[in-house]
């Protein structure tokens, strides 16, 4: 079963807290709303495996809570992590202007600079938007982010989240397969040209 | 037969008895060599070799500027494999595809290159490029490398196969095979065109006939395989490059002297540079210079070389061009520095098996003490310390160990040692000094500079370049490679292990680590020891707080006093704490107040039971009339102009506990931890559950700070997105704010509301610690205890590699190469992508120091060139530019033409090598100047005038090569037949002489 797996990819939710983080995760994962979901403590985690193009991916997706203090327990998550979901609430605009804190979080503990971010605005079922979809496509673009605005509750948008992600991440070189370390990377020997090789009928005159 | 057959015959005479390689296969069945036929065409069609060969003339030079590629494939006659193979200059798709306006007649495109003058001598091609000046070819060869075809027969049958298959598919494409051994190059074969064919022959020796030395015994041969009829014949044309080998430069200068390491370490403790690493190289990297003098137009009968006689006379050559040949792997010292580190990595022993237990264990106390050695430096001690020199310390330890052990069987010397620690714990000196308490390292005080250099750490996941760990690499490097090797490293490191320990024992902070939590961006052991100094700063900070506290303390939490509970505030209302700030000092009078209570409960909650469990029992509203009662405890300072909703005092931020530090493998476990608990919902709860530790004590704190308070007071601080507030009205018509906690919050006993039951009011310093510190640093200790010199290794060497390329970085900018500055950024990102993984693969590691190596080499190599053209003297600032151009174009292209050829700049300062190499040979006499040189190479003047002189030495030695080209256009093989070009190469060096003839005939009227 685990045979045709591609790889495991290590999926962050970030963003402030009740912007809808763990809502998201579960439409995602068990694809139902439920909202007597507790708020999060510390960081929580979720396992999926998803099909993008063919290729089978086994998501490990940590959610975290959003308040300051459990912040000082989550930078762990985000070592080694390849994707990163950026949440905010279109209805609450203070959510969103809080992002660039996380980005820079994000800069900070992330210990590779080719993760692959995507910047996404919840809650759109609600009628007291906050925030208008081009300010957050705006913000994603100057980011280098991907972007989409989706809502937990009805499902917009949520599953579209991920795969994207998931593509995007296994189209990148070098961030998921091991071997792709080494892509690229020309040895020293590179202006020797012609010299080494096993014809033998390269040559200069002496 | 052919004649080829003749040629061949010549070359089988020359070449030793040799056995026969494929005596198996019968070559002779005729099914299988009509199979090989086949598929022989079968390739040429696939390939799309077949028909009319169509191209622009080649430009001057593009042989070399050029790009070459080839095409392989596997065939086999009978059961010997062959490989087939297309080598071609890659050309413009529309020559290659426009067939628009092909003539059916014209000569194949390689039988016109036989003739083009303008890519002879390319400095770097296949052979037969070389050879027969071919813009494409293919060649079958045996596909194994020792498997040879030898026998005459044999040979002949595969150009027959050849000749059938080019015949068939009219393929204008020259086709070779390769006999004899790999190594004589020995090829034969043929083109066909309509109507027209050239047969590629050739002859190989290992010794030149004396009658082909010469221009005109060339030229004789030449015209005899021609065998043409006319009378009398055009001329030839001539193309020759003479080539001669400058060995002997090394006498007059010495690239680098390998560093004096002992006077290093000899004098001042303050002039040792133990942070620096060395560079460059310990032989000279450039170990021959090839002048090659090209004539490229020449016609018979201009000039006159023969046994007797030469006008070649390379000062007069029209055209110079110079290669050098680069020392395969010349001695580096950094190169040196990170290969013998690396091998670190593999060893397997211990340090106690490599020091041996009795060293520092059997011997007891006494022993201990020396091991010590530094913290008598450090140590509050009763003697007056200025009164002790580091010598005298020194001194004493020697003593004491000589009592023990031979004073030589100490694996590093004590001084050596001594110089090492100091530099490591400067702190240590200015105790020396002041005999006042060592601060707490003046760099951590200093914000780290901002410049990418600086951050380069982040991507080699090594370490800062000011910091701890980085020197620790430093040293152990240098210790590696000059003070005993593995021993020496072992030895080191016991003593910083000692080190440490006594650090911690002694609450002295170690100097060299930037503040705060372990830096998840260095290496692990630079983490380590972060992780040991926050143990260390709690501990200092629990054993200053039962001194009495004195009111000049900032509150705010300064670095003197981060290992106390310390400030968090809810981040959203950052701004109203900096506003608050002062009222701050009334909340810590309450701090102070208590103080002594601070340590007599650390770790013992029992007695506040009583007091906690009631609180508990009543539900989040009820309880709080009674705790109102209770004094306020920890309070940091009120949040904003919050007040609690029941009794409307202010809302106070409590003072809490500062989370753990974690080092990424703590981390990680904690991870893995919780991830095992799986995906239910059980599992989630659990997970939760373990991580409520932090909530549940800042609970507590809260309860303590705000007596009366509830869970909703506790939500508008921590949480406050889920205290949600509406303007209602109310009975009296009036809108008032109407708070309650969000839905998620108001769930039964979910684990806040569970949480918040549980919580006592008891104060961040009464609390259960978060954070056990003694724990924490004895693991730290023991894990530094363990490490093997090997794992150190390891550890250290994103660090070593960090050092090494910023030194190849600062050599670089002294020298200005391109390339280097290319490969440095392959270095960074290919260290960035291999060192950032746990456990990289040791072959990645090594091709990063082979990269390392070869920048170092190149630069090894610029200055060693430099120096011989001496650039650095001359004053000319325009001749200076151009040598230095000249000497930056050796270093990066294959072959560099000489400005003026013999007559430029350049030019004068090759012959002057030349000259003074031959001086060295004839006389050997070793103390013959440049300078006298240069006077007499003025005064002769020009070379005609010295030629006069020659009777002494010549200015040149003999060419180690020489090569010639003869071309001609004639009518072969009668009369009447179709003008064709005839062209014949020949090389002429010490090892062999070879002939390489192509010769077209027409086929039409014969
Ligand atoms: N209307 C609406 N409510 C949502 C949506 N997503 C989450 N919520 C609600 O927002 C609150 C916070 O959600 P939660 O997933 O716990 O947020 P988190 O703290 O970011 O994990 C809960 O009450 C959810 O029911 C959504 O898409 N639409
Ligand atoms: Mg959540």
């Amino acid at each position: 079963m685990d045979e045709d797996i591609l790889t495991t990819l290590k999926i962050l939710i970030i963003g402030e807290s009740g912007v809808g983080k763990s809502s998201l995760l579960l439409r995602f994962t068990d694809d139902t709303f439920d909202p007597e979901l507790a708020a999060t403590i510390g960081v929580d985690f979720k396992v999926k495996t998803i099909s993008v193009d063919g290729n089978k991916a086994k998501l490990a997706i940590w959610d975290t809570a959003g308040q300051e203090r459990f912040r000082t327990l989550t930078p762990s998550y985000y070592r080694g992590a390849q994707g990163v979901i950026l949440v905010y609430d279109v209805t609450r605009r203070d959510t969103f202007l809080k992002l660039d804190n996380w980005l820079n979080e994000l800069e900070t503990y992330c210990t590779r600079n080719d993760i692959v971010k995507m910047l996404v605005g919840n809650k759109i079922d609600k009628e007291n938007r906050a925030v208008d979809r081009n300010e957050g496509l705006k913000f994603a673009r100057k980011h280098s982010m991907l972007f989409i605005e989706a809502s937990a509750k009805t499902c917009d948008g949520v599953q579209c989240a991920f795969e994207e992600l998931v593509e995007k991440i296994i189209q990148t070189p070098g961030l998921w397969e091991s071997e792709s370390q080494n892509r690229g990377v020309k040895l020293s020997n590179q202006e020797e040209g012609y010299g080494g090789r096993a014809c033998g009928g390269y040559c200069s005159m002496l | 037969m052919r004649a080829t057959a003749q040629w061949l015959h010549k070359m089988a005479a020359d070449s030793e008895p040799e056995s026969e390689v494929f005596e198996i296969t019968d070559f002779t069945t005729a099914s299988e060599w009509e199979r090989f036929i086949s598929k022989v065409e079968e390739v040429l069609n696939d390939w799309k070799l077949i028909g009319v060969s169509s191209g622009k003339p080649l430009e001057k030079g593009v042989y070399t500027t050029g790009i070459w590629e080839e095409k392989s494939d596997e065939i086999s006659f009978a059961d010997f494999r062959f490989s087939i193979t297309h080598h071609y200059l890659v050309q413009e798709a529309s020559y290659k595809d426009g067939k628009e306006e092909l003539v059916e007649d014209a000569l194949p495109l390689s039988m016109q290159d036989l003739l083009c003058m303008d890519n002879d001598f390319p400095p770097r091609a296949h052979c037969l490029v070389r050879w027969y000046g071919l813009r494409e070819f293919v060649v079958i060869a045996p596909a194994a490398n020792n498997d040879a075809v030898l026998s005459e027969s044999k040979c002949n049958l595969l150009l027959s196969s050849v000749s059938i298959a080019l015949g068939n598919t009219g393929c204008q494409v020259p086709l070779f095979v390769q006999i004899h051994h790999k190594w004589r190059r020995m090829y034969v074969g043929e083109c066909q065109g309509h109507g027209v064919r050239t047969d590629f022959e050739m002859v190989h020796l290992r010794k030149v006939p004396n009658q082909y030395t010469h221009l005109s015994g060339l030229l004789d041969i030449f015209k005899s395989k021609i065998g043409c009829p006319l009378t009398p014949l055009p001329p030839v044309s001539i193309a020759i490059r003479l080539t001669y080998v400058l060995q002997d430069w090394q006498q007059y200068f010495w690239p680098q002297q390998p560093p004096d390491i002992d006077a290093l370490i000899g004098g001042e403790v303050g002039g040792l540079e133990f942070g620096k690493l060395p560079f460059g190289a310990c032989e000279d990297p450039i170990s021959e210079l090839h002048l090659a003098a090209t004539w490229p137009h020449l016609t018979e009968g201009i000039i006159v070389d023969n046994d007797v006689y030469s006008d070649l006379d390379p000062i007069q050559a029209p055209q110079w061009s110079v290669r050098i040949r680069k020392a395969d792997n010349p001695q580096c010292l950094l190169g040196d520095f990170l290969t013998e580190f690396f091998k670190l990595c593999r060893r397997k022993e211990s340090t106690d098996e490599i020091l041996g237990r009795s060293t520092f264990e059997e011997d007891g106390k006494e022993v201990a003490d020396i091991t010590h050695a530094l913290s008598k430096l450090t140590e509050p001690a009763p003697v007056p310390i200025h009164k002790l020199s580091v010598t005298n310390m020194v001194h004493s330890a020697k003593k004491k160990i000589r009592k023990h052990r031979g004073v030589d069987d100490s694996p590093l010397n004590i001084e050596v040692l001594n110089t090492i620690m100091l530099f490591l714990f400067p702190d240590a000196a200015d105790k020396l000094t002041n005999g006042s308490e060592a601060r707490p390292s003046t760099s951590r005080n200093n914000p780290p500079p901002e410049s990418e250099e600086y951050n380069l750490y982040s991507q080699f996941k090594s370490a800062p370049s000011d910091s701890l760990t980085y020197k620790l690499a430093l040293c152990l490097c240098m210790i590696n490679f000059y003070h005993g090797g593995v021993k020496g490293v072992a030895h080191l490191w016991q003593e910083f292990v000692v080190e440490m320990r006594r650090r911690w024992e002694k609450n002295y902070l170690i100097p060299g680590l930037a503040n705060g939590s372990p830096d998840l961006r260095c290496c692990l052991l630079h983490q380590k020891l972060q992780m040991l100094n926050c143990c260390i700063e709690r501990k200092q900070a629990r054993d200053e707080g039962k001194k009495t506290y004195t009111s000049d303390r900032s509150p705010s939490g300064s670095s003197c006093d981060t290992g106390k509970a310390v400030v968090r505030s809810g981040g959203d209302y950052q701004k109203e704490t900096e506003k608050e700030r002062g009222e701050v000092g009334k909340s810590w009078e309450s701090w102070s107040d208590s103080e002594e209570e601070f340590f007599e409960c650390l770790s013992d909650t029992e007695e506040l039971k009583g007091n906690g469990q009631e609180n508990g029992k009543k539900g989040t509203k009820e309880g709080s009339k009674e705790s109102a009662n209770l004094k306020p405890e920890g309070r940091l300072h009120p949040h904003g102009k919050l007040t609690l909703l029941h009794p409307g005092e202010p809302l106070y931020i409590p003072v809490t506990q500062e989370p753990a530090p974690m080092t990424e493998d703590l981390l990680e476990e904690q991870s893995e931890v919780l991830a095992k608990l799986g995906t239910s919902a059980e599992g989630a709860h659990l997970r939760a559950r373990m991580q409520s530790a932090c909530l549940l004590s800042d609970m507590e704190s809260f309860k303590a700070a705000n007596p009366g308070c509830c869970l909703e007071d506790f939500v508008r601080w921590y949480s406050p997105r889920d205290y949600i507030e509406e303007e209602v009205v109310d009975e009296e018509g009036n809108r008032v704010l109407k708070g309650e906690l969000s839905a998620r919050m108001k769930i039964p006993s979910n684990m806040w509301v569970e949480a918040w039951e549980t919580a006592k009011p008891v104060p961040a310093r009464r609390q259960r610690r978060l954070f056990d510190d003694t724990r924490e640093a004895e693991k730290v200790l023991h894990y530094l205890a363990v490490q093997k010199p090997a794992d150190l290794a390891r550890h250290l060497l994103p660090c070593v590699i960090h050092a090494a390329v910023l030194k190849v970085k600062e050599e670089e900018t002294l020298e200005d190469i391109a390339s280097v500055k290319k490969i440095i950024k392959q270095i960074i990102s290919h260290s960035s992508k291999v060192l950032r993984f746990p456990n990289p693969e040791d072959k990645k590691l090594e091709e990063i120091i082979a990269q390392i190596m070869s920048a170092e080499a190149i630069i090894a190599r610029a200055r060693s060139l430099k120096a011989k053209f001496g650039i650095e003297k001359c004053d000319q600032e325009e001749e200076k530019e151009d040598l230095e151009r000249f000497v930056n174009c050796l270093l990066e292209q294959p072959e560099v033409s000489v400005i003026g050829a013999g007559r430029g700049p350049a030019g004068s300062i090759i012959h002057k090598l030349f000259v003074n190499a031959q001086r060295m040979t004839e006389s050997s006499d070793e103390v013959a100047t440049m300078t006298s040189l240069d006077e007499e190479l003025k005064r002769s003047g020009s070379s005609d005038e010295r030629r006069l002189n020659l009777g002494a030495v010549a200015d040149f030695p003999p060419p180690a090569g020489r090569e010639l080209i003869l071309r001609i256009t004639v009518p072969r093989p009668a009369p009447y037949s179709k003008p064709l070009p005839q062209r014949m190469y020949s090389v002429i060096t010490k090892e062999d002489f070879r002939l390489a003839g192509a010769f077209s005939a027409d086929t039409t009227f014969f």
